[in-house]
C-alpha cells in the first residue's frame, strides 16, 4: 500500500510541477501563443515560388524542415536507426528463421483472422497514402513505415510466423527491401552531385531547390501534382527502409526460444 | 481554445491514471497494456498541441511496435514480476 501511494503522489508532483513551469513559470510561456519568428521564417518559406532560392516547394512544413532545411539531421538519425536494427540482427546471427516446430502456427481464433484480413488493405492504403502524401500533409517516409510496420506484426500474432515464411517474406527479403530504400535515400542524396559533375554546375549534397550559387534544383512539379523535388523521393525510399527493417525485426524476435537455443547450442559458440 | 484545455485535462488524467497501473502492476503483460493505454491518452494530447506528424508516428510505434517487441521479450523470460 506504501508503495503504491509514493508511486501516485511523485507522479502527480511531478505533472503538476512540469505544467507550472510550462505555463505559469518563466518556462514556455502560454500555449498557442502566436507564431514565433523562426516558425514564421519557415511558414513564409516552406511553399514561396517567388523566393526560389530559400523555398523547399512543400506545403507541409515539418517534412520540409525534416528532409530540406535540415536534412542531415534526418540523414544520421536514419543511420541510427539502422545501426540498432544491424545490432539485433548481429544478436540473431547464425539463427534460422526457416526451422519450423510440430504442432505450432495454429494461430488465434477464426473472428480474429477474419478481421485481421478485413484490417490489412486498410492500413496498407494508410500507411502508402502517409508515405506518398508526405510531402503535401502531415506524416512522412518513417510515420508510413511504423503504420505498414504493424501489419507483419498482426500477422505474425493472428496467424503465426509461419504465415509470414509461407508468404516468402524471410529475413534476406526484408533485407533487400531495406536495402533498396537506403540505397533510394544515398541515391536522392547524391543525385544533385552527379548531375552537377555531369553537367557541369555547381550543386552540394541533398539538394532540393536551387540556391544562390547553384541553379540546379530536382523538379517541383511533376506534370500538375506537386512532388516536392527530393522530398518524396525521401519518404517513399524511407518508407521502404523503415516497414522491412521493423519487419525483419519482428521476423527474428518471433523465432521460438527454443529452436533459438538450440541453434546457437549447436554451433558450438559459447555465449 | 477552452475546449482544448478541457480535452488536455481529460487524456491527460487518463494517462496518470494508466500510468499509474501500469507502474504498480505486478503482472507485465497487463502492465504493457496499461503502457499502450497510456500511449493511446498521450497521442490524443499531441493531437491537441498540434502537432499530427508526431501524433502520427507515436501511434504505431507505442501502442503497435513497442509493445509487441516487448510482449516477445516478456515470452522469452517470465510473466509476474518477483517481488
Amino acid at each position: 500500500m506504501r508503495k503504491e501511494l509514493i508511486v501516485a503522489t511523485s507522479l502527480t508532483v511531478t505533472i503538476i510541477v512540469l505544467a507550472y513551469v510550462i505555463t505559469l513559470g518563466s518556462g514556455l510561456g502560454p500555449l498557442f501563443n502566436g507564431i514565433r519568428p523562426l516558425a514564421e521564417v519557415y511558414l513564409r518559406t516552406t511553399l514561396n515560388p517567388s523566393q526560389p532560392s530559400f523555398t523547399a516547394m512543400s506545403p507541409e512544413g515539418v517534412t520540409a524542415i525534416v528532409w530540406d532545411y535540415r536534412g542531415l539531421d534526418t540523414l544520421f538519425e536514419t543511420a541510427v536507426f539502422y545501426l540498432a536494427i544491424i545490432g539485433a540482427i548481429a544478436i540473431y546471427r547464425g539463427v534460422s528463421e526457416k526451422v519450423r516446430l510440430n504442432g505450432a502456427g495454429v494461430g488465434l481464433s477464426m473472428i480474429v483472422k477474419v478481421v485481421t484480413k478485413v484490417l490489412i488493405p486498410i492500413n496498407i492504403a494508410i500507411a502508402t497514402s502517409i508515405a506518398l502524401h508526405g510531402h503535401l500533409t502531415p506524416g512522412g517516409g518513417f510515420q508510413a513505415g511504423a503504420a505498414m510496420a504493424v501489419i507483419p506484426m498482426i500477422l505474425i500474432i493472428a496467424f503465426s510466423r509461419y504465415l509470414l515464411l509461407d508468404l516468402k517474406i524471410s529475413k534476406e527479403v526484408a533485407l533487400a527491401f531495406r536495402s533498396i530504400g537506403l540505397a533510394g535515400i544515398a541515391l536522392t542524396a547524391f543525385v544533385p552531385i552527379l548531375i552537377g559533375l555531369l553537367s557541369g554546375v555547381n550543386a552540394y549534397i541533398m539538394q532540393n531547390q536551387l540556391k544562390a550559387d547553384a541553379s540546379f534544383s530536382l523538379p517541383a512539379y511533376l506534370g500538375d501534382a506537386l512532388v516536392s523535388g527530393s522530398l518524396i523521393l525521401y519518404n517513399i525510399s524511407e518508407y521502404l527502409a523503415v516497414t522491412f527493417g521493423f519487419s525483419m525485426i519482428f521476423l527474428l524476435l518471433s523465432i521460438e526460444e527454443d529452436i533459438v537455443k538450440e541453434q546457437m547450442r549447436g554451433d558450438g559458440v559459447e555465449h | 481554445m477552452d475546449l482544448t484545455y478541457l480535452l488536455l485535462a481529460v487524456v491527460m488524467v487518463f494517462a496518470l491514471i494508466a500510468t499509474y497501473l501500469a507502474i504498480v502492476e505486478r503482472n507485465l503483460v497487463r502492465a504493457v497494456v496499461y503502457s499502450a493505454v497510456q500511449s493511446i491518452a498521450f497521442t490524443l494530447a499531441l493531437y491537441l498541441f498540434r502537432a499530427p506528424d508526431i501524433a502520427l508516428v507515436y501511434l504505431p510505434i507505442t501502442v503497435g511496435i513497442y509493445p509487441a517487441a516487448i510482449l516477445f521479450l516478456i515470452k522469452k523470460t517470465e510473466e509476474v514480476e518477483q517481488p
